[in-house]
């Protein structure tokens, strides 16, 4: 009973002030639609750094011989037992691909560059960054394909093209120099991120037949989400007990401060936000109870309690920042779906790239991140009723309704 | 102003205390009630206190940033011959350097350290991978760039025949300071480019890509190696005036041979200014959604004041007041909310940045985005005028229009309805 008629009272007490608590819905609205927009870019960019770090060869989750991060050398590979598959399951998992991948030296007719030999299955390669680059000339066959696919950028930097040939040296398992040509199979074009220049693909058979080895020196898995990384890491580390197991956030180190980074970013702006807010909203609370000293005086006075009292100016915060943030969600969400196919950031092509994502900036809305911002308000309009409540007890019945 | 046009009856002669009168009602009114004035500037100091200190401190990482980029390696300016900008090859080279090199430290306060680089095989033992050869003068190097400060064993070559290499291709090749390296590539002739040379020591730059590809050895050992004569690829240059870099670069580019090409920074890293720029346009949108709602919150605080003093404005246009007369003065008790506003947010500001332009905010816990970056561990606030200024004005505007919507009810006033308001 008592409840209901707080909320009556509180809720009638905003109606009776239309115009001014309407600015204040609109103050509220544009914090709130602002924060949610901004959400949106910032998850965005996380994901997109995110996908970028596990796409660049790195995949979710990676295995390589103890010892091969510190020395990428053929004699730090091994044997890998494709059970481990079994290990994971199906709807987490996808996909995997094994891999050669060395340091080498690329030779044309007129330059010298040194770049990453990854001998790949091209099947299986659906997991990386492979699989969405746009192909001058062809793809690789199989594991089998003894042709290069190399990046635009360094077949312009070696001054060669599709169909010429290369020399690549690189060190077998017996510590010789392997020095064989090649011929250009395709350029892919990574838009134009510094993946070009460093990578050059082939035939992972091909490739463990000239270094005479049948190991690999990495396995990568990618997840179908973030979620089951660490639970896959573990299996993992207990399949492959002797080998290195890591994850996409130890070899990225710089992507992983990044993403913790971007979660406080949208804290912070949260906090700044609310906190330029919460002095509208005091300043109005107060007007309204100073404004009802009479009424409040002459309730209590009629037997009123204090806590009711108390709990009239809470509930009308609370109201307030309700009907605010509910506008503001609804407003922040119109945002998201005007901008949803994404902002084209190209123009700033060479920064993006320095961020670690692609040049499409599509947002991304997590409804956690819309719960939270509703339910930091509402803990953050029932803090502003304090004051203006301590306020509301002080009134002494007989002088307010002398006033 | 509105004291000429606009005399209160009985003062219409008394023009010496004519705009006094107006300046203390507004000043009087402002403190009618205490409270909400100050929650009001509160609200308004907030706002330009957190614009003030966000610009301030991206100003202050933008030059951080900047000068960690151009001192480590690259230098504030580069000089190299226009073909060299589009295809970095070992043809396109300046010629008559020295002639250059001294017409360059004559002329212009700049330090100035040449370089010539080439790409080769490098190899210890049976191990080879690929490596940048490049030829520097390291005492020059060190007036213009940080780079040589990271050794991590070892020393500087001091002979012709010593080289200084990357921490990761010494470990990929094996090797330790004292080991035998050769390096293998293509002269500028077209010959072979062959020298053989001892280790001094290793270098960590925290870049990994530095530490994988390069070597460095003294200028002349790595031009006569590759076939070059008094040829270098760039001039790094360095300037204590960073103000006026692009005046300097443009004066160089009149002086200079019309072959020679000069880049300042900006040119020289044009990731940096478009992720400066992308980082300025979001803030800009955040500062943005503070400064309206704080604007809204004005509103609301002048829609009380107009709807307490309806009885008041309607005893005044009763009087003859003019309604315009009566929104200037809700106009001006809007502009002294915001001169309080404004002085405490300056205030506060000016003490925050004040403390940490001198000590500085540690990057703690930051050091992996640091480095990606370019930013040293240290974070000092800029302090440009912008700081001071753009948050005020804003506001300014935004106050005087806050209080002109809220005054729209004025005009539409009836004295004798007004009167009977509670």
């Amino acid at each position: 009973m008592a409840a209901r008629l707080v909320c009556q009272l509180a809720f009638r007490n905003i109606l009776r002030h239309k115009r001014r608590n309407v600015m204040l819905f609109l103050a509220i609205m544009v914090a709130v639609a602002g924060v949610t927009g901004m959400n949106t870019l910032i998850r965005g960019m996380q994901y997109g750094m995110l996908d970028a770090a596990v796409e660049n060869l790195t995949g979710h989750v990676k295995i390589h011989a103890q010892g091969y991060r510190d020395d990428p050398n053929i004699s730090h590979s091994f044997d890998y037992n494709p059970d481990f598959v079994a290990q994971i399951p199906a709807e987490q998992l996808l996909g995997w691909a094994p891999r050669v991948r060395l340091p080498a030296v690329i030779m044309s007719e007129r330059e010298t560059r040194g770049v990453q030999l990854v001998g790949i299955n091209p099947a299986q390669e659906g997991i990386s960054f492979l699989a969405d680059v746009a192909i001058d000339g062809e793809r690789l066959t199989d594991d089998e394909d003894g042709r290069v696919l190399i990046g635009r950028e360094l077949a312009e930097q070696l001054e060669t093209q599709i169909g010429r040939r290369l020399v690549i040296i690189t060190q077998g398992a017996d510590g010789l120099n392997r020095e064989r040509g090649y011929r250009i199979v395709g350029t892919y074009d990574a838009d134009g991120t510094s993946l070009e220049k460093v990578f050059v693909f082939t035939g992972i058979t091909r490739l463990q037949k000239l270094l005479d080895t049948d190991q690999v020196t990495e396995v990568s898995i990618r997840l179908t989400g973030e979620e089951a990384r660490q639970s896959t890491r573990d299996s993992m580390t207990s399949f492959f007990d002797t080998l290195d197991v890591t994850d996409w956030q130890e070899l990225e180190p710089t992507a992983a401060a990044m993403f913790v980074f971007a979660d406080a970013a949208i804290y912070i702006w949260f906090l700044l936000m609310m906190s330029a807010l919460i002095f509208g909203l005091v300043n109005t609370l107060v007007a309204s109870v100073m404004e009802r000293v009479k009424e409040l005086g002459m309730l209590q006075a009629l037997g009123m309690r204090k806590h009711l009292v108390v709990g009239q100016v809470v509930v009308e915060s609370a109201l307030i920042m309700t009907m605010g943030v509910s506008l503001g969600l609804a407003a922040g969400y119109l945002i998201y779906l005007s901008i949803a196919d994404g902002i084209d950031l190209s123009s700033f092509a060479a920064g993006v790239e320095m961020v670690g994502i692609s040049t499409m900036l599509k947002p991304v809305l997590h409804v956690g991140d819309l719960f939270i911002v509703a339910y930091l308000s509402l803990v953050l309009g029932i803090l502003a009723s304090i004051y203006p409540a301590w306020r509301a007890v002080k009134i002494e019945p007989l002088e307010a309704m002398r006033a | 102003m509105a004291e000429q046009t606009l005399p209160l009856p009985g003062q219409a002669t008394d023009t010496a205390s004519g705009g006094g009168i107006y300046l203390r009602m507004a000043w009087r009114n402002l403190w009618r009630n205490r409270r909400r004035t100050w929650l009001t500037a509160s609200g308004i100091a907030f706002a330009i206190f957190l614009v003030s200190i966000g610009i301030s401190f991206q100003a202050g990482s933008y030059s951080n940033m900047i000068d960690n980029a151009t001192g480590m390696f690259l230098g504030q300016m580069q000089i190299s011959h226009q073909d060299y900008v589009e295809d970095e090859t070992l043809e396109n080279t300046v010629l008559d350097a020295t002639a250059l090199l001294r017409q360059l430290r004559q002329d212009f306060a700049v330090k100035v350290a040449p370089r010539v680089q080439g790409f080769a095989l490098v190899s210890v033992g049976e191990r080879s991978f690929g490596g940048l050869t490049v030829g520097v003068d390291f005492a020059a190097e060190q007036q213009v760039v940080n780079f040589f400060r990271n050794l991590k064993d070892g020393e500087l070559p001091e002979s012709a025949d010593e080289v200084l290499i990357g921490v990761t291709l010494a470990r990929n090749l094996g090797a330790a300071v004292g080991d035998e390296l050769v390096v293998l590539g293509t002269a500028k002739e077209g010959g072979v480019a062959a020298l053989a040379l001892t280790i001094s020591g290793t270098f960590r730059s925290g870049q990994p890509e530095l530490d994988r590809t390069l070597l460095f050895a003294p200028l002349a050992t790595v031009q006569n190696g590759f076939g070059l004569g008094d040829e270098i690829h760039q001039f790094v240059l360095r300037t204590d005036d960073l103000d006026s870099l692009e005046q300097t670069r443009q004066a160089m580019e009149q002086a200079l041979p019309e072959q020679l090409a000069v880049r300042a920074w900006p040119q020289l890293l044009p990731e940096l200014v478009q992720s400066i720029e992308l980082d300025k346009i979001s803030a800009r949108l955040m500062y943005g959604v503070i400064l309206i709602l704080v604007t809204f919150s004005v509103v609301n605080t002048f829609l009380m004041i107009v709807f307490e003093r309806t009885r008041e404005f309607g005893m005044l246009l009763a009087l003859g007041m003019r309604p315009g007369a009566i929104v200037s003065q809700v106009l001006l008790e809007a502009s002294f909310m915001w001169v309080l506003g404004t002085t405490v947010g300056l205030l506060l500001s000016v003490a925050i940045i004040g403390y940490f332009a001198g000590a500085g905010v540690p990057l703690a816990g930051m050091e992996e985005l640091a480095e990606q970056y370019y930013m040293s561990d240290r974070l000092y606030p800029g302090l440009s005028p912008e700081v001071f200024y753009v948050a005020p004005v804003v506001l300014l505007v935004g106050t005087q229009l806050a209080a002109l919507v809220a005054t729209f009810r004025i005009r539409r006033l009836q004295p004798v309805v007004a009167l009977r308001a509670h």
